[in-house]
């Protein structure tokens, strides 16, 4: 089945201009370019090593791309539409179909058995199970969403990985904050993967193009404002959050971490991905942002053959 | 959770984990059905029939606080069902896969044209010779239970996670 091609706004095309520059040729190429195949072994029901050669067995070739993050997987070998999704070793709960790039911020936020940590805007549960995977089911983990019909994938999906450490509840991320915050309830990693416009989507889901406008992006910053201020509340003192979208504009990435490093006693943390980044800007049309906002990563499709993405770890200071 | 002694009751989904009698009670019944000896983790009932295990770190009163502030949608992992006839215990998948170094009775092993059928959804209709519900085994992979009378096992696997086609090869 081919899927449906949809024309960018001007708009849209001016603004990857002014942010690619020379690379945004190559940009719009790799558009047009189905993306990989890529999957995450769930290690709380197998190992990486197991599952690797379970699926070899099958006659799948399997790429492991980072040596150092041997559960992040790539299919190489021609598959049927679908037969990813249908797959036993799936149907099980052994593996997580999940966007490499979209694997990227709880690497980063790194969760460690014992630990406190707040999945803020959790469903469908990609990063979630992830979250549960490092943590080895211990420690305390809360899954929040605020939509009902979004809440029942996320707890398909925790059920089928096996998370068992998890809360998972129901309610405004800025009213869930504001509550814990009153009952000093606080965390030690908080990942605020927030509602997005999805530019970073465009490969999978070519239809966010149609969709694009830019006053939806200008709520959305205000939206991702008033979140980033809720969870640091409810940091411990030294603990760490990252904040993540998939999207490309300026307003919901730089200018979030901006706000967040002038409004709030946090600091960014250098952080180290496995695959090629582009850093934060810190010039938008005509805003200018803290020079430390730069340590933030863009992660364009162009660059890692994934979707696009955009990532920052800020630390609350003692 | 703290001790094991007091009940903590969600007041927004019908969920009560159990005391230190009742989960004793409990991992007594999984030792008769399926030779399991030990639950480390909490266990709780949902509503009348289903169990869930929670390996979560969090005090009483900190659950009863967020159970008053935000609506808690679930809690751990689905683990078994109580069959409302016989009162068996028949294990979810998660079940069986989380306690599968533990399971040591009533297991039935099926062969590859069975395991494939089982995971699309069908009774298997076999004559077996054995009653009761058994844990359902292909090779290393623990499938759920599936409740065994004269002449066919009955199977449980939930829609979502069935196999569609039968060309998958398992």
């Amino acid at each position: 089945m081919t899927k449906r091609t949809y024309e960018p706004k001007p708009l849209f095309i001016e603004r990857m201009k002014k942010l690619l520059g020379k690379d945004f040729d190559s940009y719009m190429e790799i558009l047009k370019k189905e993306p990989v195949r890529s999957f995450r072994c769930n290690t709380l029901k197998i190992s990486s090593e197991v599952l690797k050669k379970r699926l070899e067995e099958k006659g799948w070739k399997i790429k492991i791309p980072f040596e150092k993050f041997p559960e992040i997987m790539i299919v190489e070998s021609d598959l049927q539409p679908g037969e990813l999704g249908r797959a036993i070793e799936h149907l099980l709960g052994y593996y997580y179909i999940q966007e490499i790039a979209s694997m990227l911020p709880v690497l980063v936020l790194n969760p460690k058995p014992n630990e406190r940590v707040l999945d803020l805007c959790a469903s469908p549960g990609s990063k979630t199970t992830q979250i549960a995977a490092r943590m080895e089911n211990t420690g305390l983990l809360i899954a929040n969403e605020v939509k009902f019909g979004r809440v029942k994938i996320l707890a398909a999906n925790t059920e089928r990985c096996g998370v068992m450490n998890m809360i998972m509840t129901r309610k405004d991320g800025i009213a869930l904050c504001k509550r814990f915050k009153d009952e000093n309830i606080l965390f030690d990693k908080i990942l605020l993967d927030a509602p997005c416009s999805g530019e970073g989507t465009i490969r999978s889901t070519p239809k966010t193009l149609e969709m694009w406008n830019i006053n939806t992006i200008k709520l959305l910053s205000n939206l991702q404002k008033s979140l980033i201020a809720s969870a640091i509340e409810i940091l411990k003192p030294n603990g760490e959050i990252v904040y993540s979208t998939c999207t490309h504009a300026p307003e919901e990435d730089e200018e979030i971490v901006d706000y967040a490093l002038k409004n709030f006693n946090v600091q960014v943390e250098k952080i180290e991905l496995p695959l090629k980044t582009v850093q934060g800007i810190t010039k938008w049309e005509d805003k200018e942002y803290l020079e430390d906002v730069k340590y933030s990563c863009r992660v364009y499709p162009q660059n890692a053959d994934t979707e696009g993405f955009f990532l920052v770890k800020l630390r609350k200071k003692k | 959770m703290g001790g094991n002694e007091e009940i903590v009751q969600i007041k927004m989904i019908p969920l009560k984990f159990l005391n230190k009698s009742e989960k004793e009670k409990l991992v007594r019944q999984l030792n008769e059905q399926f030779g399991i000896k030990e639950i480390p983790w909490e266990i709780a009932r949902l509503g009348k029939e289903r169990i869930i295990l929670f390996s979560g770190k969090v005090s009483e009163k900190e659950i009863q606080i967020l159970d008053r502030f935000a609506r808690i949608e679930g809690v751990g992992v689905y683990f078994a069902k109580i069959d409302e006839k016989t009162n068996d215990l028949r294990l979810s998948i998660e079940g069986t896969q989380l306690l599968k170094n533990q399971i040591t009775k009533n297991i039935f092993e099926l062969d590859e044209k069975q395991a494939e059928e089982w995971m699309m959804g069908q009774d298997l209709n076999i004559a077996t010779g054995k009653k009761g519900f058994y844990i359902i085994k292909f090779k290393d992979d623990f499938l759920g239970t599936g409740k065994i009378s004269e002449n066919k096992i009955s199977n449980f696997i939930p829609k979502s996670r069935r196999l569609k086609y039968k060309e998958v090869k398992l």
